[in-house]
């Protein structure tokens, strides 16, 4: 019995020791396996420009100043740390330094040259600014929260006394980092990306600075990021983001035509994936290719960039249907210039007399006419549908002065428009009943445009100029909070859309003038330096982001009408279908042009 | 031990005392018990069996178990790794694109490009990941990039030396390391690292997956390799104990069978159960008693039919005998009338008559013994008339052939609970044959005592026995030397019948002969009847004996005593077992 369980514990022994001896280790060897993934050939779409670093003005104590307000210019985390190469180094840790999306670089406008006066052993420096906006780490430019209109500083010499070519250091530096406008437009690209209004019909642009320092290859994950941060604040009332806690997983990557978004998107489904596709398909306009948009690492979709604009197109605008339009003697007239088709009045014979101005829009086959015509009692707006010609009209309640009407380019069944009567500013509809429309903002309105999208429009409110965004509802357009807008010019007087966030604004900036203002005032370009006399209307036919057309223009100043490419003016021998005046007769002008599209 | 720091002399002095008796008690329980169990070994087949098919069975057993459990760990191991390196393969890749886009490390968003490459390598969500550690290091890039993981731990004890080394030259590496990254224990982690290529040099990615999970299956896996191996080997043995167990048992009820066969219980027979090759044994088996015990009957028959028959003849010859003997006494007496060649006649006829009673009386003695109707009718008798008593009764037949008779015969009574009837027949039996065989020498009768018991030689010096006729002479009819068979008298039965005598006592009747030393017989009886004889006072051997190895048997024994005048002797040992002829149990 003993002997059994003496074997029998030997053998439990053997078992356990042989078991026991067959684990887990709990260390091995190192064991190399194979390889692993060599660097691939270096490939880079290239880097845009940066800003130029201290020492490239030398001496030049004027490009000194330019370079020291371009220093912010790049990639937001390091823009301190390049300001600061600016800064004299004793008082480089003066500067407070912010993180992340903190940084924001003020920019402004220098409304004149900097004035540098030497001093004993330095320079001083002083530039008047026109505060523009804040450029945010995001791309954003939100209206500006500083008001200064002058900042000092002073230029010591970099090198030892005597060496001049060594540059400058800035002493006494601003605690902002300040952006010239000159800089946004060199250092920068400004990028429209897209939201999809509130009714999920359109899409809106909003704009976006990017800065030439981020290399092509980050341009996808950029635009992404921006999308998923959603729209600037002046537009949230009529647009929706993407739906909230959307946000992009790591980087979007990819390369030769083809990318890779990974986004974490909550209630992603197929209507929301394609609606997302399309905004991301024009938001990357420049891209051609395929983008993979995965969800959650899981691949929803395969988006052909190219295609998805083909069958997802912005605006419903042919090009080629545009015609040019004035009123001469009280009537609409068609305009021909140059070698352009000469449309057809498309107001009925009997209601085409008495007109001031007018408004006209294309609304699928039908045609919209607003005209403001004038009677014993005042002006009345006279409202209008028809297919190709509008004959019959409702007209409104009379006005002292009614300003050039503007239809509101929806695709509702309700058209609507808005209209600045006695410096107030109204909606109308089809029926020509005018409602005021309260802004909330002080001052007198002097106009109103709509941008193609219909759900922005520009105002000149108190002589200056306001972008704002409409809200549908119930097909009834509300306006939104206005925001202000800085510019060059003063003493605004007309405005219109010209291209998606572009807009023309017609002031005076010593004599009129005509610029090109971006949508948040912060790029101007000047158009017509010397208008000659103040001008009362101005109308644009805008470019689409694809349209091959540059966009053009017409304006009234002074009675007379003018065009632009080139700039010359409308005579009367272009007004069609009109009877030349018996001889002796002083021949009137065409006035108040208008575009049909 | 004590720790007590004054020594204790008697603690001291008596711990060794103490220590050695323990250590002879467990020494001694140690070899009881390995005696014991060396007994048991010896003794039981089953044990054996038993035994050996556990520890063969363990060993198989044990030799799968390791090779099976070594297996699955390996597998196991293996398909971890083959996981790890799916996911660091396409972790790697996915790396690689997203710092693609940067070409210098300083560059921003890189370290953020970083963190969120991990995070989302390691499943997302920091709080649920699975205990999986996604890290990734950039020791090659100037200290610009800072190493991260996540979930957030310190993973660098965790990357040995040889594993970054081979990782940095661009391999793809592996090493099982155990440490503590997220949870409260130390666990074992395997550890995977891949280069990752970018364009401002080699960043390396870390997988440290926990092996928990591979390792509580290992151990479980062992645990059911162990229970199974161990439960196999139990019911080996089981099984080999209830095998033996079949085949043992009726191999002990044969051993028991033929025991009792052997002890004489010849109707001693086997069950027969079924038909198998143990009911075959069990058959042969008895077959084999039964034809034993048949023949043993026959044998037994024929022998009692043999000594009826001699006791018969016996009987049926004394009583014409009894005739012939009258009338060979009447022509004896008348003998001198006749003449002297029928004188003659009559004189043969009567010694021969003499001789045939004789020879009928010790065939009769014999039939007596042979059928077990011979009874010891002992009384305390002394021993020294008896001796003196033979030797008158053979002082005639001593002087005719010129004989010396010498008696050496203790003063005191020798007494002893004996037949003096048999014993005076034995001595008579060994005096006479020692006198006819003396060659006119002296024969010496020896009486000798102890507490247990009483011996007599007789020692002649004629021309002694052959090796190997010690035995024999106590056959029946045997003579030394057939050419002189019928010169002498006797009827060639005295021996045996003295034997049968001595045996009856319960005593020893042995010879000793040298060719040449003539030859001396001993009768050794117990001194109360029914003792078990061990010694004899005497030696058989005589001290006068010529030592010759040669001619003593090879087996018997030298014996190294005491001589007469103090000198060493030495001879046969004594009592020599070889030279005694029958010893009466």
């Amino acid at each position: 019995m003993r002997r059994r369980l003496l074997s029998g514990a030997l053998g439990v022994t053997l078992v356990l020791a042989g078991a026991v001896g067959c684990g887990i280790p709990d260390r091995s060897e190192v064991q190399t396996e194979q390889r692993g993934p060599a660097a691939e050939a270096s490939w880079s779409l290239g880097r845009g420009s940066e800003p130029p670093a201290r020492e490239a003005s030398g001496s030049d104590a004027e490009a000194f100043v330019r370079n020291f307000l371009a220093a912010a210019a790049g990639e937001p985390d390091r823009a301190y740390d390049r300001v600061k190469q600016y800064i004299a180094v004793a008082e480089r840790g003066g500067l407070q330094v912010k993180q992340g999306s903190e940084v924001a670089l003020s920019v402004v406008r220098l409304t004149d040259d900097p004035v540098i006066e030497p001093d004993v052993d330095s320079m001083k420096v002083t530039i008047s600014v026109q505060q523009v906006g804040l450029l945010r780490a995001n791309g954003m430019l939100v209206p500006p929260l500083a008001t200064e209109t002058t900042y000092e500083f002073r230029l010591i010499n970099a090198g030892p006394a005597g060496q001049d070519d060594a540059g400058f250091y800035v002493s006494g530096p601003p605690n902002v980092l300040l952006l010239s406008d000159e800089a946004l437009r060199l250092y920068y690209q400004a990028e429209s990306i897209y939201f999809w209004n509130s009714e999920r019909t359109r899409l809106v642009p909003d704009q976006r600075y990017l800065s030439s320092a981020v290399p092509a290859e980050r341009r996808v994950s950029e635009v992404v990021r921006w999308l998923t941060a959603g729209p600037s604040d002046w537009l949230r009332v009529g647009v929706s983001g993407l739906p909230d806690r959307t946000e992009m997983i790591n980087n979007a990557t990819g390369s030769d035509g083809r990318w890779e978004v990974n986004l974490d998107m909550p209630g992603a489904d197929d209507v929301r994936l394609e609606q997302f596709a399309t905004q991301l398909a024009w938001s990357l306009l420049e891209l051609d290719g395929i983008l993979e948009i995965k969800i959650l690492n899981q691949s929803r979709k395969l988006v052909d960039l190219g295609e998805q604009r083909a069958s997802n197109q912005l605006y419903q605008l042919d090009d080629s249907s545009a015609r040019r339009f004035c009123v001469y003697e009280g009537a609409i007239h068609a305009l021909a210039v140059a070698n352009e088709s000469i449309g057809r009045v498309p107001v009925a014979a009997e209601a085409n007399h008495d007109v001031l101005s007018a408004g006209l829009r294309r609304a699928g086959s039908d045609v919209l006419a607003a005209l403001v015509v004038s009677d014993g009692a005042g002006q009345r707006l006279r409202v209008g549908r028809g297919r190709d010609v509008v004959e019959s009209f409702m007209t409104g309640p009379a006005h002292t002065v009614i300003g050039r009407p503007v239809w509101l380019r929806t695709d509702s069944d309700q058209p609507a428009g808005l209209v600045v009567a006695d410096g107030e500013l109204y909606r109308f509809d089809d029926r020509g009943a005018m409602r005021p429309v309260q802004l909330g903002l002080p001052g007198r309105v002097d106009a109103v445009a709509a941008s193609l999208d219909g759900h922005r429009i520009a105002l000149i409110v108190g002589g200056a100029l306001h972008v704002a965004a409409i809200s549908w509802e119930g097909g009834v357009p509300t306006i939104g909070p206005a925001r202000r807008l800085a510019t060059s010019l003063n003493r605004l007087t007309a405005v219109d859309w010209w291209a998606e966030s572009r807009m023309l604004v017609a002031g005076a900036a010593g004599r009129p003038a005509i610029y090109d203002v971006s949508v948040d005032g912060a790029l101007e370009t000047r158009l017509r330096d010397d208008a000659g006399a103040e001008v009362t209307h101005l109308a644009a036919h805008p470019a689409t982001p694809t349209s091959p057309l540059a966009a053009t223009f017409m304006y009234e100043a002074n009675g007379v009408t003018y065009r632009n490419n080139p700039f010359e003016r409308i005579v009367r021998e272009q007004v069609q279908e009109v009877t030349a005046p018996p001889t002796g007769v002083r021949p009137g002008n065409p006035t108040a042009p208008v575009f049909l599209y | 031990m004590t720790a007590s720091p004054i020594p204790d002399p008697d603690t001291t002095s008596r711990r060794p005392g103490a220590g050695r008796e323990l250590w002879r008690r467990l020494s001694g329980r140690a070899a009881r018990v390995f005696a014991g169990l060396h007994h048991t070994w010896r003794r039981s087949l089953q044990v054996r069996v038993v035994t050996i098919t556990l520890v063969v069975s363990s060993l198989l057993v044990g030799g799968f178990a390791y090779l099976i459990a070594g297996k699955i760990t390996s597998i196991l191991l293996d398909n971890a790794k083959t996981d790890v390196r799916l996911r660091l393969t396409s972790g790697a890749e996915y790396a690689a694109k997203q710092f693609s886009l940067y070409s210098q490390p300083q560059e921003a968003q890189l370290q953020e490009t970083i963190d969120g490459t991990v995070n989302y390598l390691a499943g997302g969500d920091p709080q649920q990941t699975s205990g999986v550690v996604v890290a990734l290091t950039a020791d090659g890039v100037g200290g610009m990039i800072l190493p991260r993981s996540s979930p957030a731990v310190d993973f660098r004890p965790l990357i040995s030396p040889e594993l970054r080394a081979a990782v940095a030259g661009g391999n793809v590496a592996n090493q099982i390391q155990t440490g503590r990254l997220t949870g409260e224990r130390d666990t074992k982690y395997l550890v995977y690292g891949s280069p990752v290529p970018t364009r401002f040099g080699q960043v390396e990615l870390y997988y440290f997956v926990p092996l928990t999970l591979q390792d509580s299956t290992a151990s479980q896996a062992r645990a059911t390799v162990l229970a199974t191996g161990l439960a196999l080997v139990l019911l080996l043995g089981l099984l080999a104990a209830l095998v033996t167990r079949l085949v043992v048992t009726p191999v002990r009820v044969a051993a028991r069978t033929a025991q009792r066969l052997s002890a004489g219980l010849l109707d001693q027979r086997m069950a027969v159960n079924g038909e198998d090759d143990l009911a075959l044994l069990a058959a042969s088996f008895n077959q084999m008693a039964t034809n034993l015990q048949r023949q043993i009957l026959r044998l037994e028959e024929m022998s009692r039919l043999q000594r009826r028959f001699t006791s018969d003849v016996s009987h049926e010859l004394r009583t014409p005998l009894t005739t012939v003997r009258m009338a060979a006494d009447l022509i004896f007496a008348e003998r001198d009338g006749f003449e002297p060649s029928v004188a003659r006649s009559a004189e043969l006829l009567q010694a021969e008559l003499d001789r045939f009673e004789e020879l009928l009386t010790d065939l009769l003695e014999i039939s007596r013994f042979d059928a077990g109707f011979a009874v010891l009718d002992a009384e305390p008798t002394d021993l020294v008339p008896v001796v003196h008593r033979v030797v008158d009764r053979l002082s005639g037949l001593a002087e005719r052939v010129g004989v010396e008779i010498e008696l050496d015969v203790p003063a005191a009574p020798v007494i002893a609970e004996i037949d003096p009837r048999r014993v005076e027949r034995v001595l008579r039996n060994l005096v006479g044959n020692a006198v006819e065989h003396g060659e006119g020498r002296p024969v010496r009768i020896t009486l000798g005592m102890d507490d247990t018991a009483v011996a007599v030689t007789v020692r002649d010096h004629g021309v002694g026995l052959k090796p190997g006729e010690e035995k024999l002479v106590f056959n029946r009819f045997w003579r030394a030397d057939p050419s002189r068979a019928r010169q002498t008298g006797g009827t060639g039965l005295g021996l045996s019948i003295s034997l049968e005598d001595a045996r009856l006592h319960g005593g020893w009747l042995e010879a000793w002969g040298a060719p040449g030393q003539g030859a001396q017989f001993r009768l050794t009886l117990p001194a109360r009847a029914g003792d078990r004889l061990i010694t004899s006072p005497l030696r058989l051997v005589p001290a006068d004996a010529t030592v010759s190895f040669g001619a003593t048997s090879t087996e018997s024994m030298l014996a190294i005593g005491p001589g007469p005048d103090g000198a060493l002797t030495v001879g046969p040992a004594n009592p020599v077992p070889e030279q005694r002829a029958e010893v009466a149990s």
